[in-house]
């Protein structure tokens, strides 16, 4: 049973706002980043969606793209928060106000 | 000798100032002493050989071509001719003798090079004025003898009133200076050249009012040099620097600048009657201005000062009335006995301790060498006009030339000679009486005198008192020589009966023997003055400084004040910080955007994302539409 276009679309909105929602409203750097993640799987879920609307491969072969770079942006991401953490000993993401004008 | 070697009577004087600038503090002192003298006692020997070119037509020689561009062709010629070889002669002859005082005067000072190549380089000058034959080459000697000036008057620069004194008799004279710089230009644009020789012989040719104009410029320019009214305030203060310099340049050479001008130019001037009366009136008001501020000065050097600025009007009042030998003859005794006036002041303030002030002094004859006296009595017997000495005849050579002119207007002139004369033998009679007669009065130690302080006063005091012998007039036997030297630039030929010179000679002795009891009777036994406002206005020169103070440096210190604080600080400045200010609060505004806070960015992101969406999807349903 093929699920409708409109559908997945949907759903990947309301994924990308959820992601987004928590984005805003959490202050700490990991669930940020928790939210990132989410936002950005909205994105494959939409890429993937269209790839199969049109019958066209590549945004299959996008997503694949995505999932990599993903990867290795949670790598540093989290090598990041490491290092925050051994800065302030906090993860509350306004702690890190160094590049107040 | 040859009429090209002219040029080695101003050169002397150049050469031995530029070696004294150069290396005078390391030759021995001197070497430097000898070399300055020698400078200007060669170019008046010089002055005597070349003496026989000066007869006839006079001696032109051109040295180089100056500037020559265009339509402009300035040579760099010398005119030795009648006018111009005595006051050569009489330049360097006090000059040679004022050097040999200053030698002497200046035994102690430190900064003697300074001094020597400053007062050379003034005689250099001087005779530039003197032997130019092209109006540019006169300005420059006229800008030179004021540099030296302002350097010898600020000599003892460090303390703050010589300085300022230089200062201003600097700027006084630049304002007469530059009217000369603009009567020069334009006399140039009118002839096309700048030779005085050929300006005279085309001076006919030029219109009426144009003269007038040039003339009173040339006044105004002579009047700056002169210390005459308006430009006079400076003279007074120039006594500041030392007595060897007030000798030299500030009674016989530099203040007769003015004179000599106009006696140089006196065939353009004496075609405007109306330049030639103000030549007088500004003679006559300065003479009789400042023979009334003489009375009250207490320094004895600004009563000397004063008086030179009044015998000077004096000189003014003999061109005003047509005869350029009176003001010569004038001018010539008149350099004499106010040289050895002011020498032997020096000699006397030496002998009162370096005090200044003639109520603080008073018996020196007992102080001090009694020559000293003799010789002040000389030169103070010819200033008052003692009948017989060269001031006598020199002063009523001008009185009478006043008397007779045709024009009936000058004997209210004639009338302000005869008081300022009165009053003249009165304040010399002052002055003699106070600095010599009585005991002494103050508390100084006499210095020594060295040799050298003395004996030059000799020369010139016994060529003062035989001055009346240049120019004897005719009806007491005399040959009037310096009327026949002048020849045809003599100027009016002064046609009097004997009557009148007879009544005009028993005047002037009468005048000066009024004076002189007058002031024996006031002063013979000293009185301690009392100050009332009369004496305190004469004593401040009439309130001059005061006046130019009101009417002409404070609007120009409002108007830089306001040009300061008004326009640039308030206007413009005010402008450009309001816009800095703007700027930065601005600026501030958008710091404060810039939190550094994570959260802050990413709801602006956020933010801005509903925006763009928000806009592509009115695009999309108003682009639905079509």
């Amino acid at each position: 049973m093929m699920i409708p276009f409109g559908h997945a679309l949907a759903f990947a909105a309301a994924l990308f706002v959820l992601g987004l929602t928590c984005v805003l409203l959490r202050r700490q750097v990991i669930m940020i980043l928790v939210g990132v993640e989410i936002m950005l799987n909205a994105a494959s879920l939409v890429f993937v969606a269209a790839s199969a609307y049109w019958q066209q491969a590549d945004g299959q072969v996008f997503v694949i793209i995505l999932m990599a770079i993903t990867a290795a942006e949670v790598a540093v991401a989290l090598a990041m928060v490491v290092y925050l953490w051994r800065r302030k000993r906090s993860l509350v993401a306004d702690v890190f106000n160094g590049m107040r004008g | 000798m040859n009429e090209s070697l002219l040029f080695l009577i101003p050169l002397l004087p150049l050469c031995c100032a530029v070696i004294n600038m150069v290396f005078g503090m390391r030759l021995p002192r001197l070497f430097a002493e000898v070399l300055a003298v020698t400078g200007v006692a060669g170019a008046f020997v010089l002055t005597l050989l070349f003496w026989g070119y000066a007869e006839g037509e006079g001696t032109r020689a051109v040295l180089f071509t100056w500037l020559n561009s265009g339509s402009v062709d300035i040579s760099f010629a010398l005119n030795f001719d009648r006018l111009a070889a005595p006051m050569t002669l009489m330049v360097t002859g006090v000059a040679s003798l004022i050097h040999l005082y200053a030698v002497g005067y200046m035994h102690e000072e430190e900064d003697y090079a300074r001094f020597f190549s400053l007062l050379n380089l003034f005689v250099f000058a001087m005779l530039a004025i003197i032997l130019a034959d092209n109006l540019l080459v006169l300005f420059l000697g006229w800008e030179g003898v004021g540099l030296c000036s302002y350097g010898l008057i600020g000599f003892w620069y460090r303390k703050l009133e010589n300085a300022k004194a230089g200062v201003k008799a600097f700027l006084v004279t630049r304002v007469g200076d530059v009217f000369l710089a603009i009567a020069l230009l334009w006399l140039f644009a009118i002839t096309g050249t700048l030779s005085i020789s050929e300006i005279n012989a085309q001076a006919t040719s030029i219109s009426p009012s144009v003269v007038i104009a040039v003339s009173l410029l040339l006044l105004l320019g002579a009047c700056g040099k002169s210390a005459q009214l308006p430009l006079m305030t400076w003279l007074a203060d120039a006594m500041a620097g030392p007595t060897p310099v007030s000798a030299l340049i500030h009674a016989a050479t530099m203040v007769t600048a003015g004179v000599y001008l106009l006696c140089r130019l006196f065939p353009l001037v004496s075609l405007s009657p109306v330049a030639m009366t103000a030549i007088t009136a500004i003679g006559a008001l300065t003479a009789i201005y400042a023979a009334t501020c003489a009375l009250a000065q207490r320094e004895i050097k600004r009563v000397l000062a004063y008086s030179t600025m009044s015998q000077v009007g004096y000189m003014f009042m003999a061109v005003g009335a047509g005869s350029v030998a009176g003001a010569m003859f004038h001018l010539l005794t008149h350099a004499f006995f106010k040289a050895v006036l002011f020498m032997a002041a020096g000699c006397v303030i030496h002998l009162a301790g370096e005090e200044n002030d003639i109520f603080k002094m008073g018996g020196l004859t007992r102080r001090g060498p009694v020559e000293l006296f003799w010789v002040f009595l000389a030169g103070a017997v010819c200033l008052a006009g003692l009948p017989l000495t060269g001031g006598f005849f020199s002063k009523d050579g001008i009185l009478l030339a006043l008397f007779t002119h045709p024009d009936p207007f000058y004997r209210v002139f004639w009338l302000i000679g005869v008081i300022t004369a009165l009053l003249t033998a009165f304040y010399t009679f002052r002055l003699v009486y106070l600095v010599f007669a009585g005991e002494y009065r103050g508390v100084g130690h006499p210095h020594a005198l060295p040799l050298l302080m003395r004996w030059p006063l000799w020369p010139l005091a016994f060529i003062g008192l035989l001055g009346g012998l240049l120019n004897l007039p005719a009806f007491v036997g005399g040959s009037e020589t310096l009327h026949h030297w002048y020849d045809n630039l003599a100027g009016r030929r002064v046609i009097a009966s004997h009557e009148v010179e007879w009544m005009l000679i028993l005047l002037a002795v009468a005048i000066a023997a009024v004076g002189w009891f007058a002031a024996h009777w006031r002063y013979r036994i000293y009185r301690a003055p009392q100050a009332n406002a009369l004496s305190r206005f004469l004593l401040n020169g009439w309130y001059a400084d005061t006046i130019v103070d009101r009417l002409f440096v404070r609007p120009f210190a409002a108007m830089g004040r306001f040009c300061s604080s008004g326009c640039d600080r308030t206007l413009f400045d005010g402008t450009l910080n309001g816009l800095a200010k703007m700027a930065t609060g601005w600026s501030s505004l958008i710091v404060q955007m810039t939190t550094g806070r994570l959260t802050t960015y990413l709801s602006a992101f956020a933010w801005g994302f509903l925006v763009l969406l928000g806009w592509f999807l009115l695009k999309l349903v108003s682009g639905g539409g079509h």
